[in-house]
C-alpha cells in the first residue's frame, strides 16, 4: 500500500505554495511543527503524519461547504450572496465611551461583553492590540478588557491558533471574533468528527467580521516606510467610505494612503476568497456604508444575524439596551449583496487563473450550487 | 605518576604516546620555549610539555593561532634559545606566510616546526599535506617511523637546525602521534641557556646581524647553500636504513608510519627475500648518493607513502638527474595507480600493491572469519556522529533553525571549525542549516562575501557561526571586513568556554593559560562592539530568548549583528558528570504516538539521552546519557518532559 501523504506536505503544496494561506492560524497551535511569524504560516520541521488536524481545519483545503451550511444554519435563511440571513440590522453600542474607542459602532465588543457578563461564554479570543510586537490571538476573560482590543488591524492575526492553545478545561465556553476565513476554519472545527477531539464543542459564539482583504505585512511595512511610518506606531486604520484611501492613524496624526498603493500590498490569498461577510459565523458585523449618505452612517455597524445562537444574543442585546438598533434602509442589503457577489466572481476568476481550469477550483467545489452560480 | 612520566630518568624504558616521545625529545634537546595551537593529532605535545614546564624551566604557550605560535617560537630562536612550534597539518598553512620569511632570514637557536598530520582525515576536514612546504621553503624535513625515532629525531632536529641556522620541520601522522610504544630515554642537558638578541652585525651574518629576509636573492642563495650541508648530514643519517637482500626484485622506499605497514605487508606475503625496504627518516632534501645507490640495486621500485606523492616525485626527480642510473626502471606508486592518492594506508593496502606487482594472489580470509565478523558487528549499537547530550550547540542550532524558518527567506549558516562542524558533517545535527565548512575563520569571510551578492539577485539572509577559540584564531579580520564593507550578516559565537573539541585547552577568552597562570581574558563582546557591531548575549539553553534575539537580528537589515551564545561544553571539567537538572518524562502527560508532536523529541530534536520506550510507546530519558541541561523540557509541546532542580548536598 502506498503511504498516505502527510497532511503537512499537502498543506504545503496545496495551500502555502499556491499562496492560498490566509494566516488564520487554524493549522497552528495543534503541534510543534506549524508556526506563525509576522503574518506568515511557517512549517518548522517536517511531520509525516497523515490525517492531521492542521489540514482538516484549514479553510483553504477542500471543504464540504454545503454540509457545513446544513449543519450550522437553517436552510430557509440561505442566500447565495452573503450566506444565511435571519436578521439584518444597523447597530451600535449604547456605551458612548466604548464607541469612541471602537473601530465603528462597537457592536462586536458590546456583544462579546454581554455574552461574557451573562455567563454564555467564559472568555473571548480576539486579535491582539494593533501596536503589538506580533499579530496574535489573545484569550480575554475580563469583560472590561475587551475594549482595549476594539480596533481593527488590516493584516492577518492567527486568532484560531489562540483557540487551539486555549486550555481545554478552564475557559470552557469560548467566544471568538473571526474573519471570514477564520469563520470557515471554526465551522470545520465545530463540525469535526475526529477521534478524541472534542474541543469544537467549547466554541459557543463566533462573531464574524466583514472582510474584503488583508494586507501582506512585509509589503505593507515597505509601504509604511515610504510614509515614514512603522506598523508598531499605528493606533488605528480605516477605509473611510467614498474616499478611496486607507487612513492610517498614529499618536502624531494621520496619513491617507491612496488605495491603488494599498492594493499592491493585498495578500494574494485574499484575492481568491469568495466570502466577504463571514458566512459561517453566528452573526457577522461590518461597517455601515450602504444605502445612505456615508457620513450619516459613520459610527454604525451592519449586522447579519445567521444562527439561532446569534439571534438569541442580538435580541438579548436589544432587551438589555446594550446596542442601539436602526432599520437598515432597503437599498443597503441589496448593495451589500451586490458587493459580495462581485467579490465572489472576481475571486473565482483569480482561482481559475491559478488552477488553469474551471473544473479545478482549488479549495472550492465546482458542484457547490453557490459556487456554480458565480462561476458563470 | 602521569606528571613525571615525561621526566623519567635516562636509560629507562617508558611507554610513550608518539606525541609524548616528541615532547621528551625536545626536553632532551634542552627546549626552552614551546608553542602551539590545539589541533588533533598534535595537541598532546604542548599539553605534556606544559605539565613539566615548571620543573624543566620552560615557557609553554597555547598561542592564538599557528602563525603567532611560530613567531613566538622564532623569537626564542633569535635570542639563542631552543624552541618548537607544534600544530596540525593545516596549521602549517596558517603559519606559512611567516614561515616563508623565517626560512629566508634564518634562525639561531635550534627551532623545530612539528606538524602532526591526519591522513584519512580521522579528525580533520582536510587531508592537508605540509611536506610540500619543506620543498617549497627549502627547509629540512624529518619523518619518524617509530616511537624511539620520534624521540631521537626530535632531539636531533634541534641540533640540525642550529647547525644550518634554519628551521627544521618534523612531520608525524595520527598513527604515530596517537599510538604508543616503548622509548629508551636519554639525558637532559646539564646547562641552561640565557636569552640574548644581537642584531648589530653585518646584514648577511645570521648570528649577529638583523633577522630579515633581505637582501632577498642573497639570502635565498644562502638558504640553498645550507641545503648542501643538510644533504651531507642526511647521507650518513642513522634514520635512513635499508633492510633486505643485496639485489632485491623490488626496492620499496618508504617513510613515517608507512614503514610499519610496509614491513608487515612484506611479511604477510613472505617476500622478505625478494623485497628490500629503504626506510627514509630524512625525506627532504633526499640524500642523493644514498638513494641513488639503492635505486641501482633493483629494476622495480615501489614508493609507499600516504596522501600525496611527495616522496615518489622527489625520488623520480633524483633518478632522472642521475646519469649513472640507466633506464629501464619501473616505478610503482601513486602515479601509476598502484597506491591511492587519498586516504590512510594500512598493511592490507600495501600488501595488495605488492601482490599486484608480483602477480600474486592474496588468499582471502576464511568465510568463517567473515561470518564471525558480521555477527560481532551486529552486536554493536548503531551510533551516528552527533552532538553530546547536553551540548549547547544542539540548542543553538535548534534556535538558529527555527529563526531561519520563521524568517522565511531561506537563510543559511556558513560553518566553521569546531564541534559545531558536525552541523555540516551530519546535517540533521544542525537541523539542515549549515551548508558550508572550510578553514578556521572562513565561515565569517564567506558570509561577508555572500552578503555582498544582493546586486546580483542574491537575497537570502546570511548567518555564520564560530567557536570561542576560533573567534580569536582567525575570525576577527573577517569580522572587521564584514563591518567595514557593510555586510549584512548575523554572526553567532558558539561560546562554550574553551577549545572543547581538542580537549579544553585555554584560549585568550579564558583567565588561565597553558601554564595554569592567571592571565587577562580578552572579551569577545567588547571586541565586537569596538568593531562597531550590534552585540547581544544569550544563554542558548534559553530557547525563547535566543530565538527572539535571532529573529530580531534577521529582521534588522543592513548591518553586522553579533549574537554570543554562551554556555559551557557539557564535557568541560566544571560541568562533566554534574547535572543541573534531573530529567524525567511524565508518562501521563506524554501521549506517545497519540500526540500530534510526531515524536518531536526523539525524531527531530534527537538528543542522545532522549529515547523512545518501545514497550510503553512513550518518550523516556536515558539517565546514564542525560547531562541534565534541561533544554528538552522547553521543546515538548505537552510539557511532559519535566526538569527538577538537582538538590545540592
Amino acid at each position: 500500500m502506498r503511504k498516505k501523504r502527510s497532511s503537512q506536505s499537502r498543506l504545503k503544496k496545496d495551500v502555502l505554495e499556491k499562496s492560498l494561506c490566509t494566516g488564520c492560524g487554524a493549522c497552528v497551535g495543534l503541534c510543534p511543527y506549524q508556526a506563525v511569524y509576522k503574518d506568515r504560516t511557517v512549517q518548522l520541521f517536517d511531520c509525516d503524519l497523515p490525517d492531521g488536524k492542521c489540514r482538516a481545519f484549514c479553510p483553504r483545503t477542500p471543504s464540504d461547504l454545503p454540509l457545513l451550511r446544513e449543519s450550522l444554519f437553517d436552510a430557509s435563511d440561505a442566500t447565495d450572496e452573503i450566506g444565511p440571513v435571519k436578521e439584518y440590522w444597523l447597530t451600535r453600542a449604547k456605551d458612548e465611551g466604548l464607541r469612541s474607542r471602537a473601530q465603528h459602532g462597537g457592536t462586536v465588543t458590546a456583544l462579546l461583553g454581554l455574552a461574557m457578563s451573562e455567563g454564555w461564554i467564559d472568555a473571548a479570543i480576539v486579535s491582539g492590540r494593533l501596536d503589538g510586537r506580533e499579530p496574535e490571538g489573545l484569550l480575554i476573560d475580563r469583560a472590561e478588557e475587551l475594549a482595549d482590543y476594539a480596533q481593527s488591524r488590516f493584516w492577518a492575526a492567527p486568532t484560531v491558533a489562540a483557540f487551539h492553545r486555549a486550555p481545554e478545561s478552564g475557559a470552557g465556553r469560548l467566544g471568538i471574533v473571526a474573519t471570514p476565513c477564520q469563520a470557515i476554519a471554526l465551522a470545520k472545527i465545530r463540525t469535526a468528527k475526529i477521534d478524541g477531539y472534542r474541543k469544537g464543542g467549547s466554541l459557543s459564539l463566533v462573531i464574524g467580521l466583514f472582510c474584503g482583504w488583508t494586507l501582506a505585512l512585509d509589503r505593507f511595512q515597505n509601504l509604511l516606510e515610504k510614509y515614514q511610518l512603522s506598523a508598531s506606531a499605528l493606533t488605528g486604520m480605516d477605509i473611510p467610505a467614498g474616499k478611496n484611501v486607507l487612513e492610517l492613524r498614529t499618536a502624531g496624526g494621520s496619513a491617507n494612503v491612496p488605495m491603488d498603493e494599498v492594493d499592491s500590498c493585498v495578500r494574494e490569498a485574499c484575492r481568491c476568497c469568495v466570502d466577504s461577510t463571514a458566512e459561517f459565523a453566528d452573526l457577522s458585523v461590518g461597517a455601515a456604508r450602504f444605502g445612505a449618505n456615508p457620513e450619516e452612517m459613520r459610527g454604525w455597524n451592519q449586522v447579519i444575524v445567521r444562527s439561532g445562537a446569534g439571534q438569541k444574543l442580538v435580541s438579548l442585546a436589544r432587551q438589555r439596551g446594550v446596542l442601539e438598533f436602526r432599520e437598515a434602509p432597503p437599498p443597503a442589503l441589496v448593495e451589500l449583496k451586490n458587493a459580495a457577489a462581485e467579490k465572489k466572481k472576481k475571486a473565482l476568476v483569480r482561482i481559475i487563473a491559478k488552477s488553469r481550469s474551471p473544473k479545478n477550483l482549488l479549495y472550492l467545489n465546482p458542484d457547490d450550487p453557490v459556487v456554480r452560480k458565480y462561476l458563470k | 605518576m602521569h606528571m613525571t612520566k615525561l621526566l623519567s630518568p635516562a636509560k629507562s624504558k617508558v611507554l610513550f604516546l608518539g606525541n609524548e616521545a616528541i615532547a621528551r625529545g625536545a626536553l632532551e634537546a634542552g627546549v626552552s620555549v614551546a608553542t602551539g595551537y590545539p589541533g588533533t593529532p598534535s595537541s598532546e605535545v604542548i599539553e605534556s610539555l606544559a605539565r613539566v614546564a615548571q620543573e624543566r624551566n620552560l615557557y609553554v604557550e597555547w598561542s592564538v593561532n599557528e602563525k603567532v605560535a611560530l613567531e613566538v617560537a622564532a623569537a626564542a630562536s633569535f635570542a639563542g634559545l631552543r624552541s618548537m612550534a607544534v600544530m596540525k597539518q593545516n596549521g602549517v598553512n596558517v603559519a606559512s606566510d611567516f614561515l616563508l620569511h623565517l626560512t629566508a632570514s634564518g634562525t639561531r637557536g635550534g627551532i623545530v616546526l612539528v606538524s602532526c598530520e591526519d591522513p584519512g582525515a580521522l579528525s580533520s576536514v582536510n587531508e592537508g599535506e605540509s611536506r610540500y612546504f619543506a620543498g617549497m621553503l627549502e627547509m629540512p624535513l624529518l619523518e619518524p617511523a617509530d616511537f624511539q625515532e620520534a624521540k631521537d629525531m626530535t632531539k636531533w632536529a634541534f641540533e640540525l637546525s642550529e647547525a644550518i641556522g634554519n628551521v627544521v620541520m618534523l612531520r608525524s601522522v595520527t598513527r604515530m602521534s596517537h599510538a604508543s610504544g616503548n622509548v629508551v630515554c636519554g639525558k637532559f642537558p646539564a646547562k641552561t641557556r640565557k636569552a640574548a638578541f644581537e642584531y648589530g652585525g653585518p646584514i648577511m651574518d645570521s648570528q649577529t646581524g638583523p633577522m630579515i629576509s633581505t637582501p632577498v636573492v642573497a639570502k635565498h642563495l644562502l638558504r640553498r647553500q645550507k641545503l648542501k650541508a643538510v644533504c651531507a648530514l642526511f647521507e650518513k643519517s642513522p634514520f635512513n636504513r635499508y633492510t633486505g637482500p643485496a639485489r632485491p626484485d623490488l626496492l620499496l622506499i618508504t617513510a613515517s608510519a608507512c614503514w610499519l605497514y610496509a614491513v608487515e605487508a612484506v611479511e604477510m606475503l613472505g617476500l622478505q627475500k625478494r623485497v628490500g625496504i629503504l626506510k627514509l627518516g630524512t625525506t627532504w632534501p633526499l640524500p642523493p648518493r644514498l638513494v641513488s645507490g639503492h635505486l641501482r640495486k633493483a629494476g622495480k621500485i615501489l614508493i609507499v607513502e600516504e596522501v600525496m606523492a611527495f616522496l615518489e616525485e622527489n625520488v623520480k626527480v633524483l633518478a632522472a638527474g642521475d646519469p649513472k642510473l640507466s633506464g629501464g626502471k619501473t616505478f610503482f606508486g601513486k602515479y601509476d595507480g598502484t597506491l591511492p592518492f587519498a586516504g590512510e594506508l594500512n598493511p592490507d593496502i600495501v600488501a595488495d600493491a605488492l601482490a599486484k606487482i608480483f602477480r600474486m594472489k592474496r588468499g582471502s580470509l576464511p568465510s568463517s572469519y567473515l561470518e564471525e565478523a558480521r555477527k560481532t558487528a551486529a552486536l554493536l549499537p548503531p551510533r551516528e556522529q552527533t552532538f553530546c547530550a547536553g551540548c549547547p550547540h544542539r540548542a543553538s542550532f535548534w534556535s538558529i533553525h527555527n529563526a531561519i524558518a520563521l524568517d522565511g527567506r531561506e537563510g543559511f549558516v556558513c560553518g566553521d571549525i569546531g564541534c559545531y562542524s558536525m552541523a555540516a558533517l551530519t546535517p540533521a545535527n544542525g537541523y539542515w542549516t549549515m551548508p558550508t565548512l572550510h578553514s578556521m575563520g572562513s565561515g565569517t569571510g564567506l558570509a561577508s562575501g555572500f552578503a555582498k551578492l544582493s546586486p546580483f539577485g542574491f537575497q537570502k539572509p546570511v548567518l555564520t557561526v564560530c567557536g570561542d577559540s576560533t573567534f580569536y584564531h582567525a575570525v576577527i579580520p573577517a569580522l572587521i571586513n564584514a563591518q567595514h564593507n557593510r555586510a549584512d550578516i548575523t554572526f553567532i559565537v558558539l561560546d562554550n568556554q574553551g577549545t572543547a573539541m581538542t580537549g579544553f585547552q585555554p584560549h585568550p577568552g579564558i583567565e588561565v593559560n597553558a601554564l595554569k597562570e592567571s592571565v587577562p581574558a580578552v572579551d569577545i563582546a567588547s571586541i565586537c562592539r569596538a568593531i562597531g557591531a550590534r552585540v547581544a548575549l544569550c544563554d542558548p539553553f534559553d530557547l525563547a530568548a535566543t530565538g527572539a534575539a535571532l529573529t530580531d537580528f534577521l529582521a534588522e537589515k543592513g548591518s553586522l549583528k553579533v549574537l554570543i551564545l554562551r554556555q559551557a561544553c557539557a564535557l568541560s571539567p566544571e560541568k562533566k558528570g554534574k547535572k543541573t537538572f534531573e530529567m524525567k518524562v511524565d508518562e501521563d502527560l506524554c501521549l506517545g504516538d497519540a500526540c500530534g508532536c510526531n515524536r518531536l523529541c526523539t525524531r527531530i530534536f534527537r538528543c542522545p539521552a532522549l529515547v523512545w520506550d518501545r514497550k510503553k510507546k512513550k518518550a523516556a530519558i536515558d539517565e546514564v546519557v542525560c547531562a541534565g541541561c534541561g533544554v528538552c523540557a522547553s521543546i515538548c509541546p505537552r510539557k511532559a518532559i519535566i526538569k527538577m532542580q538537582k538538590t545540592v548536598l
